[in-house]
């Protein structure tokens, strides 16, 4: 089971990023990312509009598959930014192992 | 693929006591200016942000991780931030390869001829100079880059600095874009090449150029590299993703998967191969992965300096 906190996205804001909303889950940054794997980035910033912070937790490594290259927040067609979002997410997860 | 929490923990570790990702002694690593005629006085201050000096250790550690990449040994890593700094200095300093360290001499060497045969009034302090933290802002690690952004800028600003020429995109984001929303303290920042102003005749009649992303998307300063190739007698074959549309060289997966950033380091050298001429590149990072990908590059300093 997975719980989650619809707030989220809005709590995300201290590491920085704002945009996670904006996104309608298109796949534009999935398309253009270097990466070529599976949904990355969509599924997790889908993660953090539902607020799954333990998906996100429980799957930190993969964040740091991100390059921070920018791509995909030059193509999104919704002004969102997913290079910043992974971003902050990256934050977030070094900050609750810290706090741990 | 490594945890990131040991690398991450490791870097930050490293950065806080030595000021560098390594955790170097930095007088045993920043030697480039013992061979090179450069100004002692000028306008501004060449900031290498010691990234090209960083390159034979990047190239050292990277051969490491790739052996124990996915090992059981990989559990170990965690343990490293516990190996004494200057038992780890030692070990670094022997395996990094000489023939490396020489040519991140001449890399810095040439950029410091370019300039002074454009005129521009700049000079060198390796007291001054600093690793400017980016990696630990690539990582995630946002209260280490913070802390460590303020020991630069402030000590950049009681020396009284107001203008920087930067020679990496990762260094000239950071002292350009982050400090002045970090640390409140702003300098006006150049990369190399903006500033550079040679009028002649280069080997090299036709290349193509890597855009590093920091250069060609986060900066936008994609065009100058070119105008200064253009004004050297150099024309540029370009490739589809280029500029603000150009693709990652895989380097900044280097220290947390160095399989993943051969995946992504291959394919972007197959683009740039595509053209059949020399590959130029103007950033330390994309230079090393590249090269590890099997790219024979040079540095857009390495073509420039034969206009002079």
């Amino acid at each position: 089971m997975t719980k989650i906190s619809p707030q989220f996205a809005e709590d995300l804001k201290q590491y920085g990023e704002d945009t996670a909303l904006e996104c309608f889950n298109c796949g534009t940054c999935v398309a253009i990312c270097p990466l070529i794997d599976g949904s990355f980035p969509r599924k997790l910033i889908r993660y953090v509009q539902i607020g799954a912070k333990d998906r996100i937790l429980l799957n930190r490594n993969e964040l740091w598959k991100c390059l921070h290259c920018g791509l995909c927040s030059e193509s999104c067609p919704r002004g969102a930014d997913p290079g910043g979002i992974l971003l902050s997410l990256k934050r977030y997860a070094v900050a609750s192992w810290r706090k741990s | 693929m490594f945890d990131p929490k040991d690398i991450i923990e490791n870097i930050a570790d490293n950065v806080r006591v030595t000021h560098n990702p390594f955790g170097l002694n930095k007088e045993g690593f920043n030697t480039w200016w013992k061979e090179v005629d450069v100004p002692a006085t000028g306008d501004a201050l060449l900031f290498t942000g010691l990234m090209y000096q960083l390159v034979p250790y990047i190239k050292a550690a990277t051969g490491y991780l790739e052996k124990y990449e996915d090992k059981p040994m990989a559990k170990y890593l965690k343990y490293g931030k516990f190996i004494p700094k200057t038992v780890a200095n030692m070990g670094l300093q022997k395996i990094a390869s000489q023939d490396e360290k020489l040519k991140t001499a001449t890399t810095l060497g040439n950029m410091v001829k370019i300039l002074k045969a454009s005129d521009v009034s700049f000079f060198y302090d390796h007291d001054l100079d600093e690793y400017s933290g980016v990696l630990l802002y690539d990582l995630g690690d946002q209260e280490g880059f913070e802390n460590h952004a303020r020991f630069v800028a402030k000590k950049l600003q009681s020396a009284g600095i107001k203008k920087l020429i930067t020679v990496d995109p990762h260094t000239t984001y950071a002292l350009k874009v982050l400090y002045p929303k970090i640390t409140g303290i702003s300098f006006e920042v150049q990369t190399w090449f903006e500033v550079a102003d040679l009028a002649g005749k280069a080997e090299h009649g036709e290349i193509t150029l890597h855009d590093p992303c920091f250069y060609g998307r986060y900066l936008e300063v994609s065009d100058a590299p070119r105008a200064a190739l253009n004004k050297a007698g150099v024309n540029c074959t370009e490739i589809n993703n280029n500029g603000s549309f150009t693709n990652c060289c895989g380097g900044p997966a280097e220290s947390v998967s160095p399989k993943l950033a051969d995946e992504v380091g291959l394919r972007r050298v197959a683009e740039l191969q595509a053209t059949g001429k020399p590959i130029v590149a103007l950033c330390p990072i994309c230079m090393v992965n590249l090269e590890k990908c099997g790219a024979d590059v040079v540095d857009l300093s390495s073509v420039l300096v034969d206009a002079i």
